[in-house]
């Protein structure tokens, strides 16, 4: 057995460990996945303004600060008792701010984050292989997604077309956000009783202007086909079988093409994701396009007990034909995307947010009780020093990440739950064609093709409330008042790119907090072991995995574990958001929870 | 912007052989995208000199200084990066690498493992370090609070730091310690700290804290403008700011460069919404048009060029939006700003250190503005306190409190230390130097 490390995983936001026991055969037998950073934000809301939450909050996470104001400015529509007012225009902006930043979110993961991994010198090796086309195929991927600063056996590699294009739209998304929140990122904006700003018809020009140069990136390097017809035969097809084929049938004509040219090029209409899908999937690139090689990804990062793991999403976008205001529980249907439950069988079941709860039996934090939902939620950071110790194994306490669980299962969030939850017809479909041929249903490959196709379901969305719901002589803000907090209590239930994210906030008789609880999604995907010994997420998705590239298909190579770097990065950690530190309820003696 | 700062005015001259002074007036009224654009022939001769090493490195923080810096340059960042001959040679997000360990050994090379990386780049001294993310020295002093690699960060930051030619700390984390640092019972238990202050305490930085001398810029902001970081950077590559020599003159009394953040202009001076303020009309409901004072707007106390410079594509800043400036580069933020809804009038400008030059400039537009400014606006005296020795732009005659008729004491009613007795709102770091 060789302990394997990853420390730090790199390409995510913060400071994260994973530990893994390997053996001979190259299988990991044993994961650990570990938050190493405590941060200093808690309690800071004690006694103040609520108001400030929604501004303040969102300094949790430079990646997705819009999904935190926005969680916390739902909170606080509750708080003040005004979620029935919220106007419709301000409903529509809070959805184009958020639509804007899970785009610009999931592409800066996928191409920036993630992507890198396919420029791994084992792609070099394995695609080496296979002569001219084996050859052409790594050429590809590092001409696509070198990262900055690359070095390969002390040559520099200049860096990668669709990295440094990504980065840029990126940029573009933030100008686009800015028109209407000043900045990015930590936008204003977001505000309890609507926004802080109401669009000119200039500002929605501007937003169609912008949307249209983005679809552009989508068309000529994501897709290499145009958007429209991506939707109109993926998200809107009339079964998953026909999305399913849709994909595979155009990666079939490319294949028959380049098989013969070796161009793999984007101007010969592979774009990054047909390029990932075909050479990502054994089942698809090799059993039914005949490539030569693939990565396998469909092979890892799946779960291998359905009964220790669950899908959730807490629903996310108003729905501009319902009108002002919304319901704050978020019941099933009554959002874009919507919430649900699935279970391990992805069988689907209805959402109800009284059944979440947050573990921290191996987490570094002193409590009387290990389990507590989030309007009772304590955090005591372990004051020893001699307690911080990462080494004393799974049945000790190892991470600063807390283990949420939803009716005590652990879960796993974002787009590809989301994704399911929807049941977009091709990500369905993919699910369903990977379980019928013996794969794993879901599984790295999935996961990573859920966060492009959601770029293209909310893209769709975004244009129709830019250039049809939104009213720019519409109302943007019900007038709210300090006193109309007094003695309450509000839930802000929203998605984060990387998942369900919910604000939980409560005011004493003078309308300060008393009580501000944070449940976030990497929380959620990086936890540690719960209560009951489960393992969280990243945990249950690493354990049975070859370490080594395409299921150690040229040996295991112990010191380059990149079947942990795929799986590990492909949930999107995000380890400020992860560590539980914004239970902004103050001092311990001053802790009431009003209800 | 004027003819003055138009950038015509700069065309004719010769980049390279600007002077400091023109050089900082060409970016300060440039943005970087524009800076480098109209001065590109001039930064490729610059690329005659050597290759500038950059390490940075993330503490306790949100990534959101990183992503800000991703919205510069033109037409990228990357771009910019080679056009300044920067290699970034060490950078969490961006970097291919990740660190790697086989039963606890470091194994394979720079090229895959960012462990070994590291070790080897700050081996090599001469490159500057940015830093983003406070340092945390809790529990105890430890650093345990947060370790990489199996060190501590503290420990990561004090070997970056020794080799360092020049600190630049960016974002209000890694300058001040940011929102780790704000007020809460549990503030000293984790104890974070900025590189050379926390909050506006100029003794408690991490430099001081591990006995290390270096030259420091702090780009404050919450994030900071990609323009102040990259023209900071930009400026000290092509050699137009001398390090350290230059640094007195050009950086105010919290390290910040003065081209960005103006000791004699705030935010308010030149905000969009400037007319309504003078005219007295005031929104007090989000969503409107008009000044924001009345919902707690702090531009008129602020030292940053946003108003001028703007953000992600230079159209906006917040007061446009529609939300008052919460002064995200106060060295004080974010305790000196709260409440950010709340007019200023109604909890007195409670921020610490608020210089003479926005005192009268508050002061006198609630004169101008006539009959609805008849109010008492109570400006809090900022509270005498001890210079941090270390700070290269130290300028006495800027200090805040130091103005005769200005110190604390004066006024009995304003008493540091009573200010805030039995109010709402306590303000963190007011504390320091005020029993001196």
């Amino acid at each position: 057995m060789v302990e394997v490390t990853v420390d730090q995983l790199t390409r995510i936001e913060g400071h994260y460990r994973i530990d893994t026991q390997v053996n001979e055969e190259g299988v990991i037998t044993e994961a650990q996945s570990m938050g190493l950073m405590l941060r200093g934000f808690e309690r800071f809301l004690q006694h103040q303004d609520p108001r400030d939450a929604a501004l303040l909050t969102q300094r949790i996470c430079g990646v997705c600060p819009t999904s935190h104001s926005l969680a916390a400015a739902g909170a606080l529509d509750q708080l003040f008792g005004v979620e029935d007012a919220v106007p419709k225009d301000a409903l529509v902006v809070r959805n184009i701010h958020q639509g804007l930043n899970t785009i610009a979110s999931n592409t800066t993961h996928i191409y920036v984050l993630w992507g890198t991994d396919l420029a791994n010198p084992a792609y070099r090796d394995l695609f080496g292989n296979f002569g001219d086309t084996g050859k052409a195929v790594w050429d590809e991927l590092l001409r696509r997604y070198a990262p900055i600063s690359y070095r390969l056996n002390g040559v520099d590699i200049p860096v990668g077309v669709s990295y440094a294009a990504a980065i840029r739209e990126k940029r573009r998304l933030h100008e686009a956000i800015s028109l209407m929140g000043a900045k990015m990122p930590h936008s204003v904006l977001a505000h309890v009783g609507g926004v802080t700003y109401g669009p000119t018809l200039a500002d929605i020009g501007q937003l169609a202007s912008y949307y249209w140069q983005v679809m552009d990136f989508v068309e000529n390097f994501a897709l290499g086909v145009s958007p429209e017809t991506w939707i109109e035969n993926t998200r809107f097809a009339s079964s998953p079988q026909k999305a399913v084929n849709f994909v595979v049938d155009r990666l079939q004509e490319l294949t028959a093409a380049s098989l013969v040219s070796n161009d793999f090029s984007h101007a010969a209409g592979w774009g990054d994701v047909p390029l990932l899908a075909a050479f990502g999937s054994e089942l698809i690139g090799e059993e039914v396009l005949g490539l030569p090689a693939s990565m396998k990804l469909d092979r890892t990062g799946g779960y291998s007990n359905p009964d220790t793991i669950g899908y959730l999403s807490y629903g996310v976008f108003y729905k501009p034909e319902d009108g002002d205001g919304y319901d704050p529980t978020s019941p099933p249907g009554s959002r874009v995307i919507s919430s649900g439950y699935m279970d391990g069988n992805l069988k689907l079941h209805k959402f109800d947010h009284r059944k979440i709860s947050e573990s921290i039996a191996h987490s570094f934090y002193v409590d009387s009780e290990a389990d507590r939902f989030p309007w009772e939620g304590v955090t005591e950071p372990e004051p020893e020093p001699d307690e911080i110790d990462y080494s004393r194994g799974t049945e000790s306490r190892y991470s600063w990440i807390k283990a949420p669980n939803y009716d005590g299962m652990p879960c796993e969030l974002g787009p590809l739950s989301r994704m399911l939850i929807m049941e977009d017809p091709l990500i369905t479909g993919l699910a369903q064609l990977f379980r019928e041929n013996g794969y794993p249903a879901i599984n790295t490959y999935i996961r990573m093709l859920a966060r492009a196709q959601e770029i293209l379901v909310v893209a769709s969305e975004l244009l129709k409330w830019v250039t049809v719901d939104l009213d720019p002589s519409g109302k943007f803000a019900v007038p709210t008042d300090l006193s109309m907090a007094k003695d309450s209590e509000g839930m802000g239930l929203w998605e984060a790119p990387r998942g369900a994210l919910g604000h939980w906030v409560a005011t004493g008789p003078d309308s300060r907090v008393t009580l501000y609880q944070a449940v976030v999604p990497s929380t959620w995907n990086l936890a540690p072991r719960n209560t009951a010994g489960i393992p969280g997420p990243v945990e249950q998705a690493l354990l049975g995995n070859r370490i080594s590239a395409a299921e150690n298909a040229l040996g295991v190579d112990y010191t380059n574990p990149i079947g942990i770097f795929h799986t590990a990065r492909s949930f999107d950690p995000c380890l400020a958001c992860a560590i539980h530190t914004i239970d902004l309820t103050g001092k311990e003696e001053e802790r009431v929870r009003v209800i | 912007m004027g003819i003055e700062n138009s950038p015509d005015r700069f065309k004719h001259l010769d980049f390279m052989k600007m002077d400091r002074r023109t050089f900082l007036k060409a970016v300060g009224a440039l943005g970087a995208s524009l800076f480098l654009q109209t001065y590109r022939s001039d930064v490729v001769k610059a690329l005659e000199f050597a290759e500038t090493r950059i390490v940075w490195i993330h503490g306790g923080e949100c990534t959101g200084c990183s992503e800000s810096l991703l919205n510069g340059g033109e037409p990228d960042v990357l771009q910019a990066f080679d056009r300044l001959n920067i290699r970034l040679e060490y950078h969490e997000l961006l970097l291919g690498q990740q660190g790697i360990y086989v039963d606890g050994e470091m194994v394979n090379t720079s090229e895959l493992n960012s462990e070994i990386l590291f070790e080897e780049v700050v081996k090599e001294e001469g490159y500057i370090l940015v830093v983003e993310g406070a340092i945390a020295n809790g529990p105890n002093g430890t650093g345990k609070y947060m370790i990489l690699g199996g060190k501590t960060y503290k420990d990561i930051f004090r070997k970056a730091a020794e080799n360092a030619s020049l600190i630049v700390a960016v974002g209000q984390c890694a300058t001040n310690g940011g929102v780790n640092s704000a007020d809460s019972d549990i503030k000293d238990l984790m104890d974070f700290r900025g590189v050379a202050f926390t909050m506006e305490d100029g003794e408690k930085g991490m430099l001081q804290e591990l006995g290390i001398e270096k030259p420091v810029i702090n780009i404050n902001g919450c994030p900071p403008h990609p323009d102040w970081m990259l023209l900071t950077l930009g400026a000290v590559v092509l050699g137009k700011i001398k390090i350290p020599d230059d640094l007195p003159e050009v950086l105010d009394q919290w390290l910040r460069p003065k081209v960005f953040f103006p000791p004699d202009s705030v935010i308010h001076d030149n905000c969009p919404r400037r007319g309504f303020y003078d005219k007295g009309e005031f929104d007090t409901v989000v969503s409107g048009e008009k000044c924001l004072w009345k919902l707690g707007c702090k531009a008129p106390y602020t030292h940053a060029d946003c108003a001028i410079r703007r953000w992600n594509g230079y159209h906006s800043l917040c007061p446009q939006s529609g939300s008052p400036c919460i002064s995200c580069v106060s060295p004080g933020f974010p305790d000196s700003s709260r409440p950010f809804f709340q007019e200023i009038e109604d909890v007195g400008i409670a921020g610490t250190n608020i210089d003479t030059v926005a005192k009268v400039a508050i002061g006198a537009s609630l004169l101008a503005v006539g009959a609805h400014a008849i109010r008492r606006v109570a400006v809090k005296e900022a509270p005498e306190r001890k210079e941090p020795e270390e700070a290269p732009g130290k300028e006495p005659e800027e200090a805040p409190g130091k103005e005769p008729e200005e110190a604390p004491g004066k006024e009995p009613e304003e008493a540091p230390g009573k200010e805030t007795e039995g109010a709402p709102y306590k303000k963190a770091g007011k504390d320091e130097g005020e029993d001196q």
